[in-house]
């Protein structure tokens, strides 16, 4: 069945409604082909693929089949790899809040050049790649590195501490690499705060703590959890970090789909984990939206 | 109080820009294999890494790379924001969330999806392949910027040219885009810099022939540690730091959520 005229002219009356014309998707033209051909048809194929079988020596299997998935969120392993990440995502994001909230906080109350020297300081790291940012910290981090010299020249040590090609240092690496974006949402939340609310409540007798938890805390909230959003996100689905501290000691999601992609060749059971990650911040930022939604009908 | 929070801080901000300083230090250091802090201070690996044909080569290949989809990512993105800033557009809220999608998805998975569909037709491990998918990944960032730009300026402005006769073409090229300019040039160095920088996508459709800079650094820090690497990446930082800072400046006002 093709499509009808019918269909042509009531697709034309939604599209052009009294009074607009033809411009505009004339000039939305090239950007949907791009979507549609490199985002949108890619990412159906990968999904469709997620579902089909493999078997080395074969190749891919055209099948139905949901092995895949089951493979990966049921076998010890695997189930492993999805938990780590998860936990992994969680304490970076925990000490991103932690070192993020201090920073933000000054950075919203510093005026002119204080404020643009903080900037820059936050930005620099932003521009810089995360390949650039990582080599950094695996001189940093290294077993004759400066961090462990410091610490046995202090006698805090007396071996340097391992730091490579462990989760610690994924943590304080990948940490380091999105702390920008949980400062730059939590200035952002900061800056909204009215300042009138300060005056009065110091006026009516607050003083430092109190200020901070019934006033900064609660109404910086939205920014909280945004910039939670950014960085738990970020942590799930980073992939340059992880590979190049921890090597292959330590496997995470992005790391298990390159391996797929790339070495192993069993593409379908990588789209299945491409899925599970793409699903896993999808919840993320529902649930997140319906914590903001809550906040401001509260 | 104010004392312990603004030591805080310092050290806060020590951990955030110390990768970098590593960086640019060791550049300078003597040994082959980067120590901080450097002992003596040198220039060796800058004309070490000049004098490296593959690195050279992948410079070239990065800028060629990223030069081609930017010019056009800023034709395809000023277009778009021009339709949806300037016209009544039906279903205007999701088409803008659709065009800025490409960032928000991990770059892993799109770099998955992208290998399975280019192996159908042939265009993994070619340049076509990786201009169309960075000119997808950097598209959104044009789109963003350019509809920042012109919501700033007065449609007024437009109107009158167009009710003294100019066309579409002739207003739009005497009066709208020099306006927008500045927030599309901002987009495109922008869009240039995410671009060069790109490695995930990159690296899964590359191959062996097209080693991109970001690819051949990549490559050296994951099985060796060198010196030379150290100045390439210093390199990158004092351009990025010059030609990036007003740009991201730009960039932040009009940004309402980043991107991990």
């Amino acid at each position: 069945m093709g499509i009808l005229p019918k269909h042509v002219s009531r697709l034309r009356s939604w599209l052009l409604t009294p009074g607009t014309s033809y411009v505009p998707w004339i000039l939305l033209g090239p950007n949907f082909i791009l979507i549609v051909l490199f985002m949108l048809g890619p990412l159906l194929l990968l999904g469709r693929i997620s579902f089909e079988g493999y078997q080395a020596g074969h190749g891919i299997i055209e099948t139905w089949q949901a092995a895949n998935y089951s493979k990966f969120l049921f076998d010890p392993f695997y189930r492993q790899v999805l938990l780590g990440t998860l936990v992994l995502g969680a304490e970076v994001t925990a000490l991103c809040l932690l070192l993020g909230f201090p920073l933000a906080y000054a950075l919203s109350r510093a005026r002119g050049l204080k404020r643009a020297v903080l900037y820059f300081c936050i930005l620099m790291p932003l521009l810089t790649s995360t390949v650039v940012r990582t080599f950094g910290w695996m001189i940093l981090l290294a077993n004759n590195g400066f961090i462990n010299r410091i610490l046995v020249s202090l006698h805090l040590t007396h071996r340097p501490l391992r730091l490579m090609y462990n989760v610690t240092g994924v943590i304080i690496a990948l940490g380091e690499v999105l702390l920008p974006f949980m400062v730059l949402a939590l200035d952002a939340a900061l800056l909204n705060i009215n300042p009138s609310l300060y005056e009065a409540a110091r006026n009516l007798g607050a003083r430092g703590p109190r200020i901070f938890f019934r006033i900064t805390l609660p109404l910086s909230l939205p920014g909280i959890v945004s910039g939670c959003v950014l960085v738990f996100t970020g942590a799930l689905s980073a992939f340059v970090t992880p590979t190049l501290i921890a090597g292959a000691r330590m496997k995470v999601m992005s790391t298990i789909i390159y391996q797929q992609a790339m070495a192993l060749l069993d593409w379908p059971f990588g789209a299945a984990i491409a899925f599970v990650m793409l699903t896993t911040i999808l919840i993320l930022l529902v649930s997140s939206l319906q914590v903001t939604d809550r906040w401001r009908s509260a | 109080m104010k004392v312990a929070l603004r030591l805080v801080n310092v050290a806060i901000l020590c951990y955030l820009i110390a990768p970098i300083v590593v960086v640019v230090a060791t550049a300078f250091g003597s040994r082959a294999y980067p120590v901080f802090p450097p002992h003596e201070l040198t220039l060796v690996w800058f004309l070490k890494f000049w004098a490296t044909p593959e690195l050279r080569e992948a410079l070239r290949l990065s800028a060629t790379l990223s030069a081609t989809s930017t010019a056009l990512a800023t034709i395809i993105g000023t277009f778009s924001a021009l339709a949806l800033v300037r016209y009544r557009v039906r279903g205007k809220a999701v088409f803008s969330v659709v065009l800025l999608s490409p960032i928000l998805f991990p770059a892993i998975v799109l770099a998955l999806a992208l290998l399975v569909a280019f192996q159908r037709v042939g265009l993994t491990q070619t340049f076509r392949g990786l201009v169309a998918a960075h000119t997808l990944l950097i598209t959104p960032f044009v789109v963003r910027l350019a509809m920042a730009s012109l919501a700033e300026f007065d449609p007024s402005l437009e109107e009158a040219a167009q009710n003294l006769g100019a066309g579409w073409w002739r207003t739009f090229s005497r009066i709208t885009l020099p306006l927008i300019l500045p927030g599309v040039l901002a987009g495109a160095l922008f869009a240039f810099i995410m671009s060069f920088d790109e490695l995930v996508v990159t690296l899964l459709l590359a191959g062996p022939e097209l080693q991109t800079l970001p690819i051949r650094i990549f490559n050296y820090v994951q099985y060796s540690s060198d010196s030379t690497i150290s100045a390439i990446s210093t390199c990158l930082i004092a351009v990025w730091l010059i030609i990036g800072i007003p740009v991201y400046a730009r960039f932040l006002s009009v940004r309402h959520s980043g991107r991990g």
